[in-house]
C-alpha cells in the first residue's frame, strides 16, 4: 500500500515536471499508471476477497484488461491522447469490484464492524476515488486542449488525490484486517475455556 | 463523448463535469453509509439475540440449580419428618428398660419395632425409587413409561397408554433418565392444567433421532406459548424441561392437530445407544 502511494505521488509529480518543461512523454506515463493501478488493486483484491470465483474471474479481467489498454494506447489512441477509454473501463470494473466487497461485507455474519478493517478503507478509498474522477477522466481525451478543462482538471483531481491518500493513511494505520479471535482475558490461560490448562 | 468536442459548448461540458463527478462522489458516499449503517444494524441486533439468549441461559441455569435445591429439600424433608420419627420410635421399643420387661411385652415391642423398621425401609425405597426408578433402570424407558401410566390408569380419571414402536436398542442410562424425566413432566403439567381425558405417547426411531411424541385432548399450550413461559419468572417445569432438553442435544415442539383437536408435544433426540 505504501508502494502504491509513494508510486501515485511520484507519478503525479514526474507528469507535472514534464508538462512544465513540455516533454511530450504524459500520455505514456498516463496510460502506464492506469494499467498499474488497476494491477495493483486485482492484486490487492484477489487477496482481500477469499471467493472462488473472484480467484477465477479476477485473472481474467486482468488479462483482458492489459491487453485492452494495450490496444487502446498504441492502436486506437497512437500514443498521442490520454487513454480515456482505458481509464473509464478501469474505474467501471474497479466501482463494481468495490460494490461487490460492499455487498459481501452486508451478507456476511461478521460480528465485527466493517470499518475496523483495512480492507474496508482501502476498497472505499478506490470507491470514492474512481467514481470522483470517473467523468474527468473519460472526458479528458476530448477536452484536453481547453484551458478552463485543464484547470477543472487540476482542481478536481488533486481533491479526489488528497481525498486518496487521507483514506489509504487510515488504511494503513488499522494495521491488518483483524479476526474474531479473541485474546484470553487471563493471562497464562490457554484460549479454549474447556481445557483451562495454564501455559508452562 | 462526441457531444463534448465541439469548443463552444464548454459551459455544458463544465456542468457535465462538475455534476457528473459529484453526483458520482454523492453516490459513492451513500453507498458506503448504508454498508456501514446496515451492518452496525446487523451487529446490534446479533449482539441483542446474544444477550437474549444469555439471559435465557442464566434463567435455565437458575431454574436448574433451584430444581436440585427443591430437590435436596424434598429429599430432606422426607428423611427428617418420616424416617427420623419412625426410626425414634422403634428406638423408643428397643430401649435399655426392655430387658426388664415381661416376655409378652418384650416381644410386643419387639415386634411393634419389627413393623416400624419395615415402613422405615418402605419409605427409604420410595425415596430412593423417586430419585431413580428401579423399572427405568432395569427394565429401560417403555416400562417405566408403562408403570407410570398404569398407576396414572389407577386413579380412572384419566386414561394413558404408551406405544413404542421401535426400543430394539436402548438409549444411553443417562440419557433415558432425562427423558423419562422430561416425559413425566409433561405428563404431570397434562394432569395438572390440561383437564385431558386421554394421554398416549409414542415413540419411533427415524435415521439417528428417537422421537417421543404424547397425545392429548386437553387444553394445550403451542410453542409460542411454550417460549413465553420459558422466559416467564415463574415456574420451573418447563425450564426444567427446556434445560434437559438442552442437555439431550434434543429439541421440543408444541403443536395442535390439523384438525384442531389434539395437542401434540414432540420430542427429538440424537440417539447414543448404551452398551
Amino acid at each position: 500500500m505504501f508502494f502504491y502511494v509513494l508510486y501515485c505521488n511520484l507519478n503525479e509529480i514526474v507528469i507535472y515536471y514534464t508538462y512544465q518543461n513540455h516533454i511530450d512523454i504524459d500520455t505514456i506515463l498516463f496510460a502506464l499508471f492506469t494499467v498499474i493501478e488497476f494491477t495493483f488493486f486485482c492484486g490487492y483484491y484477489y487477496y482481500a476477497i477469499q471467493t472462488r470465483i473472484i480467484k477465477i474471474i479476477l485473472p481474467i479481467i486482468l488479462g483482458i484488461f492489459v491487453i485492452f489498454a494495450f490496444i487502446d494506447f498504441f492502436l486506437i489512441n497512437q500514443m498521442n491522447n490520454f487513454d480515456s477509454f482505458t481509464a473509464g473501463l478501469e474505474s467501471i470494473i474497479i466501482i463494481l469490484l468495490c460494490i461487490y466487497y460492499l455487498v459481501v461485507q452486508i451478507k456476511g455474519s461478521n460480528s465485527l464492524f466493517v470499518y475496523s478493517s483495512s480492507n474496508f478503507w482501502i476498497i472505499i478509498t478506490f470507491l470514492i476515488y474512481l467514481s470522483g474522477t470517473f467523468f474527468l477522466y473519460i472526458m479528458t481525451e476530448n477536452m484536453a486542449r481547453s484551458k478552463s478543462f485543464q484547470h477543472q482538471y487540476v482542481v478536481i483531481n488533486s481533491v479526489f488525490n488528497v481525498l486518496k491518500n487521507i483514506l489509504l493513511s487510515i488504511a494503513m494505520l488499522m494495521k491488518s484486517t483483524p479476526t474474531n479471535i479473541q485474546k484470553p482475558k487471563v493471562k497464562g490461560w490457554e484460549d479454549d475455556l474447556h481445557t483451562l490448562k495454564l501455559k508452562k | 463523448m462526441f457531444f463534448l468536442q465541439t469548443p463552444d459548448n464548454s459551459f455544458s461540458v463544465t456542468n457535465v463535469l462538475i455534476f457528473g463527478t459529484l453526483g458520482m462522489f454523492v453516490m459513492a458516499i451513500t453507498l458506503v453509509s448504508v454498508v456501514v449503517f446496515h451492518q452496525r444494524r446487523v451487529i446490534r441486533f446479533n449482539k441483542q439475540l446474544q444477550k437474549m439468549e444469555e439471559e435465557k441461559q442464566q434463567m435455565l441455569l437458575k431454574a436448574s440449580i433451584n430444581f436440585q435445591e427443591e430437590e435436596r429439600q424434598r429429599i430432606a424433608a422426607d428423611l427428617h419428618d418420616d424416617a427420623g420419627p419412625l426410626l425414634a420410635t422403634a428406638r423408643l421399643y428397643l430401649n435399655e428398660n426392655l430387658i426388664h420387661q415381661e416376655t409378652a411385652v418384650q416381644l410386643q415391642s419387639i415386634f411393634s419395632a419389627k413393623q416400624i423398621i419395615d415402613d422405615s425401609i418402605q419409605l427409604i425405597r420410595n425415596i430412593s425409587h423417586s430419585l431413580m426408578p428401579p423399572t427405568l433402570k432395569n427394565f429401560g424407558l417403555e416400562s417405566a413409561m408403562k408403570d407410570l401410566f398404569e398407576k396414572i390408569n389407577g386413579s380412572g380419571v384419566i386414561n394413558a397408554s404408551a406405544r413404542f414402536h421401535d426400543n430394539r436398542e436402548r438409549l444411553r442410562e443417562d440419557q433415558e433418565l432425562l427423558v423419562f424425566r422430561v416425559l413425566q413432566e409433561l405428563v404431570t403439567n397434562i394432569i395438572k392444567h390440561s383437564c385431558a381425558g386421554f394421554i398416549h405417547l409414542t415413540q419411533n426411531v427415524q435415521g439417528n433421532f428417537s422421537y417421543f411424541r404424547i397425545h392429548h385432548d386437553g387444553k394445550g399450550i403451542l410453542q409460542e406459548e411454550f417460549e413465553k413461559l420459558n422466559y416467564a419468572s415463574g415456574g420451573l417445569g418447563l425450564k426444567n424441561i427446556e434445560s434437559r432438553i438442552k442437555v439431550l442435544n434434543g429439541s421440543i415442539s408444541f403443536e395442535i392437530d390439523s384438525t384442531q383437536t389434539y395437542y401434540k408435544v414432540t420430542i427429538e433426540v440424537p440417539r447414543e445407544p448404551g452398551k
